[in-house]
């Protein structure tokens, strides 16, 4: 499933949206960065609550496919930024980690 | 940035005393103590240690040894991210003349494997001043991460801008430079009375005056207009 798909089927409000649209492998769903860089694998979407640049650059280290941030979380302008200079897909949920995670876990892995 | 520039520009700008507090590290300490002694300004050796929760915490020191000891300890904490200079830059160890020591092959900017109750209070039996970091900024903070300030044993709190009473628990509330590149630092300095001599005298008896200041309140923040 690309990323666009994923997004358009969670419902995904779009924060930044010029981004290579391809296929996405899993989800990982952490709001520690250091959790993120050890054990998310690449082009995963990631799903967290933390709203801000750090989490970008954490994304593009690790080659994440996109970022969700939960909750209607404000994203930072310069957070927003940071994901169009590096491409990288940026979405905002109104719902919790535990709905999103959820439904992505349907979408991707269910067998 | 290099210990010595740091020390240069930290002279410069005016300050009149200056801490070193690499993430997780105090390997830089040793030069940067040279740098300080060439340039003629009193320095202390520290870390910002990042707790399991990723939160940042200022553990000062009054001497270089103290702060290598300390940052020994937490270097078996360190979770095992390799470090990638292609995507990082170099992360390195160097002398007082910019000369390259060592390149740490870990990321020391990687959570420990410390809860941050623990770390505090570790750091404080080993003598540091102990400052939670930038408690009011939305990432790696006790409020972004524990979203309270638990009692613990600290010295003060450090914030960007003035903080709420929840996040002080009455302690003195400092600023800093949270210094990452040159530009940044003397920025948000804060002012504090220490005794006459303190600064030249430097080392232990130098961060037992800080705290002595910090624990009586006799600090000002960049926030709080002058006097």
């Amino acid at each position: 499933m690309r990323i666009s798909e994923l997004a358009a089927s969670l419902g995904l409000e779009v924060a930044q949206g010029s981004y290579a649209d391809r296929e996405v492998s899993a989800g990982y769903s952490s709001d520690l960065l250091s959790d993120v860089m050890a054990n998310a694998k690449a082009d995963a979407v990631l799903v967290t609550v933390q709203a801000h640049k750090n989490a970008v650059a954490v994304a593009s280290l690790v080659g994440l496919a996109a970022v969700v941030v939960c909750n209607s979380r404000p994203l930072p302008d310069d957070m927003v930024e940071a994901a169009r200079s590096e491409g990288l897909a940026l979405f905002k949920s109104p719902e919790t980690a535990f709905e999103v995670s959820g439904r992505l876990w349907t979408m991707l892995r269910r067998p | 940035m290099s210990p010595s520039l740091l020390a240069r520009l930290a002279r410069g700008r005016g300050l009149d005393l200056v801490a070193l507090t690499d993430h997780n590290s105090a390997l830089n300490c040793p030069a940067f103590e040279e740098a300080c002694r060439r340039e003629g300004i009193a320095a202390l050796f520290g870390i910002e240690a990042n707790s399991v929760e990723e939160v940042h915490v200022l553990c000062l020191f009054g001497s270089v040894a103290d702060a290598l000891d300390f940052g020994s300890g937490l270097r078996a904490l360190l979770a095992p991210l390799p470090y990638d200079p292609e995507k990082l830059g170099d992360q390195v160890v160097v002398d007082a003349d910019e000369g390259v020591v060592e390149l740490v092959d870990r990321y020391l900017g990687a959570s420990l494997d410390i809860g941050f109750g623990d770390l505090c209070e570790d750091a404080a039996a080993r003598g540091a001043i102990v400052i939670p970091a930038h408690v009011d900024r939305p990432m790696f903070s006790v409020s972004s991460q524990l979203g309270f300030l638990p009692t613990g044993p600290y010295d003060a709190v450090e914030s960007m801008r003035e903080p709420p009473a929840a996040l002080t628990l009455g302690l003195a509330a400092v600023s800093g430079s949270d210094a990452h590149y040159p530009e940044h630092v003397c920025r948000r300095p804060f002012a504090a009375e220490l005794p006459d001599g303190a600064l030249v005298e430097g080392g232990a008896p130098l961060l037992e005056a800080l705290r002595e200041a910090l624990r009586a309140g006799r600090v000002r923040p960049s926030w709080a207009a002058p006097p």
